[in-house]
């Protein structure tokens, strides 16, 4: 018998060919493509000091609830009342801030208003995951169920307590609240105080311009900062990829699935609830039909950022890839005025489809093609 | 003699009305290899779902060491030393080596961080005693062949305390090379003296490679048992047939 073993066959990898095995690798190159082409196209527009805030809004809104229904994908989930939970909590908070606290216990202040209507989003994710792993049915249905229930719920209420499915000219809660302006106000005015200093940054009358991004970027940093330290470094990262995998070996391991599962449905609420606050306080407005599809934005930028449909497989950092190239595209028509706004959809579309089957290329890469 | 590690005493297990063990009486000496063979629908799995916790006796009793135990989950039984390998593996396929060896039982700092280099390094180690020198520990599993995944699934036992292997029929759907591995594999853990195997298998030729005493199960029933020495070779296969004589199944096969 010869000296060679089987281990002798698998040769250990070069430094880049582990890169290109990387998860997010495909929707990096895919974003840096997007990238330059729009700074082309736009004549650099879309990356002097408002265009980069504009740019960063959209991205960060995208990347927000992306993160959790990637971080669910993973686990081999699908939330599909993503879009009506941002609905619903963006009209529980607007609504406690102009009627009041419910049950008479009085005025609202943006903390009481929030945390009162995370209270209750985080109850409704923890129900969607309580009845998705009792009952064993796709939670592709269950959520279904609340994508119409929950949208439904915030119309009826801002009838019956609003008269009307809108609230708009509350008061300006950021210059009075701290809470209300870490959600919805500026922050990172240092990078635009040190580009003005630099001579950049200047409108037209050649004072600084842009005075801040939008709070909701500090979020989406936090946000995929947590979960990519999570996901990557920790115990529980590892019970949400091997839930996803194959959630019988996990479970035989002593990997507690469920937990696990209903966790993340309350993380993907979670999510929803801040992107629906961010809005509520920067705009002071709110209206019922916010949220719209954002499930189905969320779940195609978890796929074009390397996340696996049949869960198991994908990448916090992919995913924030993922929500730069599609909210640069989203945005992209304000700055290049002769597109038409339609081929985002276009162009959406055809990448998700790119993505899936790279996915299932790299999926099968990963498997050594079994 | 020494004592059994693990002693099993008129077994019973019944799905309503249909009686899958019907009294099995088992005895498993560390250092040995207890080779369980028998038919599909022998009773097989629910012997070893039932050592291994999943499922709980109608009747009979289990013995540890001597002392009566009942498992009421697959973690009483982990936790009584008894380490099954399903033919499933439990491996997730798209994660690393390290990540499925210590999968639900990570090592960890502060805020559950994972201590991953300790992590590899174990993996590492555990893998080269049972004999495959596996140089890359963050490789996923989905590289991994079919018998390296075998060594995977029982180094992990062992490492977490199985004083009991019991081994669900791990040469099936392995090449021949791979067979002879796992084999090897078995050889190693039997020759530490600590631990108990069971080795569940289909295959006469394999369980007498390695195996130093036999249970024989045939609808639900012990129908031959003994140690190696004790059982002629036709014997066992008489055995391994259900208890039929091979001439008899020869003679049925030749009238088709």
């Amino acid at each position: 018998m010869s000296d060679r073993s089987e281990s002798d066959r698998l040769v250990k990898e070069s430094r880049f060919e582990r890169l290109i095995r990387r998860p997010e690798i495909g929707s990096f190159i895919v974003m840096i493509v997007i990238i330059v082409a729009l700074a082309f196209a736009s004549d650099f527009k879309a990356f002097n000091a408002l265009g980069l805030k504009n740019n960063i809004a959209i991205i960060a809104q995208y990347g927000i609830i992306a993160t959790g229904a990637a971080a669910l994908m993973i686990a081999g989930e699908f939330d599909l009342s993503i879009g009506s939970m941002i609905g619903f909590a963006g009209m529980s908070m607007a609504m406690m801030l102009k009627w009041g606290l419910p049950f008479g216990l009085g005025e609202a202040t943006p903390m009481s208003a929030f945390f009162l209507t995370l209270i209750m989003t985080l109850g409704i994710g923890w129900l969607i995951g309580t009845i998705v792993v009792r009952s064993g049915l796709s939670s592709f249905i269950v959520t279904l169920a609340f994508l119409f229930l929950m949208r439904g719920v915030t119309e009826v209420s801002f009838r019956v307590i609003n008269k009307s499915t809108q609230i708009s000219g509350l008061q300006d809660f950021k210059e009075t609240s701290w809470f209300a302006d870490i959600l919805g106000g500026r922050v990172f005015g240092w990078f635009y105080d040190i580009w003005f200093a630099l001579g950049g940054n200047l409108n037209r009358r050649g004072e600084q311009w842009v005075d801040g991004f939008d709070a909701r970027f500090m979020w989406w940093l936090i946000i995929v900062g947590v979960a990519w330290f999570i996901m990557g470094r920790t115990q529980l990262g590892n019970w949400i990829y091997a839930t996803g995998d194959d959630k019988e070996a996990a479970r035989a391991n002593g990997v507690p699935i469920d937990r696990v599962k209903v966790g993340l449905f309350m993380f993907t609420a979670f999510c929803a609830t801040m992107f629906a606050a961010c809005q509520v306080f920067d705009t002071n407005t709110s209206d019922a039909a916010k949220g719209n599809l954002m499930e189905l934005f969320a779940i195609a930028i978890a796929v074009v950022g390397g996340t696996l449909m049949t869960g198991g497989f994908g990448s916090i950092i992919g995913v924030a890839f993922g929500a730069i190239t599609v909210g640069l595209v989203a945005n992209a028509v304000f700055f290049i005025p002769s597109i038409d706004g339609a081929w985002f959809r276009v162009f959406l579309g055809a990448i998700l489809l790119a993505a899936v089957f790279a996915n299932e290329r790299i999926r099968k890469r990963i498997t050594g093609g079994i | 003699m020494a004592t059994p590690y693990l002693c099993v005493e008129k077994l019973v297990k019944k799905f309503g009305p249909f009686t899958a063990l019907g009294g099995v009486d088992l005895e498993v000496y560390p250092g040995e290899v207890h080779a369980l063979l028998g038919d599909n629908g022998a009773g097989k799995s629910t012997l070893i779902k039932t050592l291994a916790g999943v499922h709980q006796p109608t009747s009979g009793q289990i013995y540890i060491e001597g002392n009566p135990v009942t498992f009421r989950s697959p973690r009483d039984a982990s936790a009584a030393g008894i380490g099954t390998v399903y033919q499933d593996l439990a491996l997730n396929q798209l994660m690393s080596v390290t990540r499925n060896f210590f999968m639900g039982r990570e090592l960890k700092s502060s805020f559950g961080r994972l201590r991953m280099n300790e992590m590899n390094q174990i993996a590492h180690d555990e893998m080269l005693k049972i004999g495959i020198d596996f140089s890359d520990p963050t490789q996923t599993v989905g590289t991994m062949s079919g018998g390296q995944r075998q060594t995977l699934a029982i180094a992990r036992a062992i490492y977490f305390g199985a004083r009991v292997l019991i081994l669900d029929e791990p040469t099936s759907a392995l090449g021949q090379k791979q067979q002879m591995g796992v084999l090897k594999t078995i050889k190693r853990v039997r020759k530490r003296g600590d631990i108990a195997v069971i080795f569940i298998t289909h295959n006469e030729i394999h369980s007498q490679l390695v195996a130093d005493r036999y249970t024989f199960l045939a609808l639900g029933q012990v129908i031959g048992a003994g140690t190696k020495e004790s059982l002629a070779h036709d014997e066992i296969r008489r055995l391994m047939a259900g208890g039929a004589e091979m001439r008899d199944l020869e003679q049925e096969l030749a009238e088709v």
